[in-house]
């Protein structure tokens, strides 16, 4: 499959750094259900205790919101847990390679990719 | 409207649902020259009629496929699958998803899956081509070295000057128009969502991605005048039969549609074949960039609506995090030089 990069709206390798990898544990704050990237907005409590305030770049909306996926589906408030890489400006962003709630579970809906039965074929 | 009772129909169709059409539209499709094959009244049902008699090609529509727009070298003047093939290869292509290394810059993105964004969680109209362009060669006829030279000199004067400005990034990255927009339209890599919609005198087409409508006058009126020059060129359509027939010209040298210069000129042709399908054609001609005209088709499929609002620059926060992310760069840069 071709790589990822170049299936994006915009460069994602010119905005977020692969030296960079962070995991965040949080809460979210905010969604912003925007195209043509979706932005989750999370505190992120640091060993220190100092909270810190992350935006998270992620897909487009329209595709979650077919699935039945809304801003509803992601409260304020939510423990989540996101795995990425950080803004090349070192700002506090990061873009939303893996995102999961606090248990484990994927955040979003996105069905198995690979599952495509053989009896669909002449439907 | 509730976004779940509007989806429910996607989701039984998330793996993709093959709609192959009956085999006297394959018979049809198969065409003896490089030419696009002209939809017959063997083809189309009739039973399509908006209320004031025309041939009705409303509603959502998905231009998704799996079919590369070239054929692949390998197959070389293989235009057709047979159906076994063309089964095996759009099940391949549907379970194909995104394979990145950790810590590369293809690992640096969301996941595709999990925003369902991969192909094989879309509806996608089956086809027994091996590449939307027709004819025995299946690719894009060699660029005129004009042309080339044209383009190459283009693309001499952006190099080491791609993050200097907004001005210098892509198109889509200004929210201006996607390449998949048209004319004429090809797959996008998502969101690839159509709406049809006819009145009096007009064929309005709104693209999902990024929210534009091309208003197609079908009033016999004709083209702007040759100084006047469009992002997606001027659209006059008229009826040939069951087909809807586009003619497009005037478009800026901006959106180079594959190389293209501002004389493209682009007939496109929608003929409804099915309940859930429309044939979409399109040929190709612009002599300051190909020595000849080249043509392509591809199914489009019916999907449950609605289109959804895509205010693309309302959330462009990627144009201005992508430049800062090149003055980071050239600051570590210059520390590094020091």
């Amino acid at each position: 499959m071709a790589s990822s990069s170049a299936w994006a709206h915009h460069s994602f390798a010119a905005e977020f750094d692969p030296n960079k990898p962070v995991k965040l544990k949080g809460t979210v704050t905010q969604m912003e259900w925007i195209n043509p990237h979706s932005w989750i907005h999370m505190d992120v409590k640091g060993p220190d205790g100092a909270v810190t305030s992350w935006m998270i770049e992620g897909g487009s909306p329209n595709a979650l919101l077919r699935r039945g996926f809304t801003k509803a589906s992601l409260p304020v408030g939510s423990e989540i847990v996101v795995e990425g890489y950080q803004a090349k400006d070192s700002s506090n962003r990061a873009n939303g390679r893996d995102l999961t709630f606090a248990d484990g579970r994927k955040l979003f809906l996105g069905s198995a990719p690979n599952d495509a039965p053989d009896d669909k074929a002449e439907k | 409207m509730n976004p779940r009772s509007s989806i429910c129909p996607m989701l039984s169709a998330a793996a993709a649902v093959f709609a192959f059409a009956p085999a006297a539209a394959f018979a049809q499709a198969v065409p003896a020259a490089a030419k696009v094959a002209t939809a017959t009244s063997a083809q189309v049902k009739t039973a399509h009629r908006t209320a004031d008699g025309q041939p009705d090609l409303e509603g959502v529509w998905s231009t998704a496929s799996v079919t590369p727009l070239e054929r692949p070298p390998d197959l070389g003047a293989k235009e057709f699958f047979t159906k076994e093939e063309a089964e095996a290869y759009q099940k391949k292509m549907l379970a194909a998803h995104e394979v990145v290394a950790p810590g590369t810059y293809g690992d640096v993105h969301y996941n595709m899956a999990q925003f369902g964004l991969e192909k094989g969680q879309t509806k996608v109209a089956a086809t027994i081509r091996t590449s939307l362009i027709v004819g025995p060669t299946g690719r894009i006829p060699p660029m005129l070295p004009a042309a080339a030279q044209r383009n190459a000199a283009r693309a001499a004067a952006l190099k080491g000057h791609e993050f200097d400005g907004p001005e210098n990034r892509t198109l889509s990255e200004q929210c201006i128009m996607w390449g998949s927009e048209g004319p004429p339209m090809t797959p996008a890599a998502y969101n690839s969502n159509i709406q049809i919609m006819q009145g009096r005198g007009y064929v309005a087409i709104l693209q999902e991605v990024i929210h534009d409508v091309r208003l197609i006058p079908i009033d016999g009126s004709p083209h702007l005048p040759a100084n006047i020059r469009q992002w997606f060129g001027d659209s006059r359509g008229h009826w040939e039969g069951e087909t809807l027939v586009v003619d497009t010209t005037n478009f800026t040298d901006r959106s180079a549609f594959h190389g293209a210069s501002e004389n493209l000129h682009v007939v496109e042709r929608f003929t409804r074949q099915a309940d859930d399908r429309i044939l979409y054609q399109f040929t190709l001609d612009d002599p300051s960039t190909w020595a000849t005209s080249w043509s392509a088709e591809l199914p489009m499929s019916k999907i449950d609506g609605p289109i959804f609002e895509y205010a693309c620059h309302e959330g462009n926060y990627g144009m201005r995090n992508n430049l800062s992310g090149a003055r980071a760069e050239e600051k570590a840069a210059q520390a590094a030089g020091k």
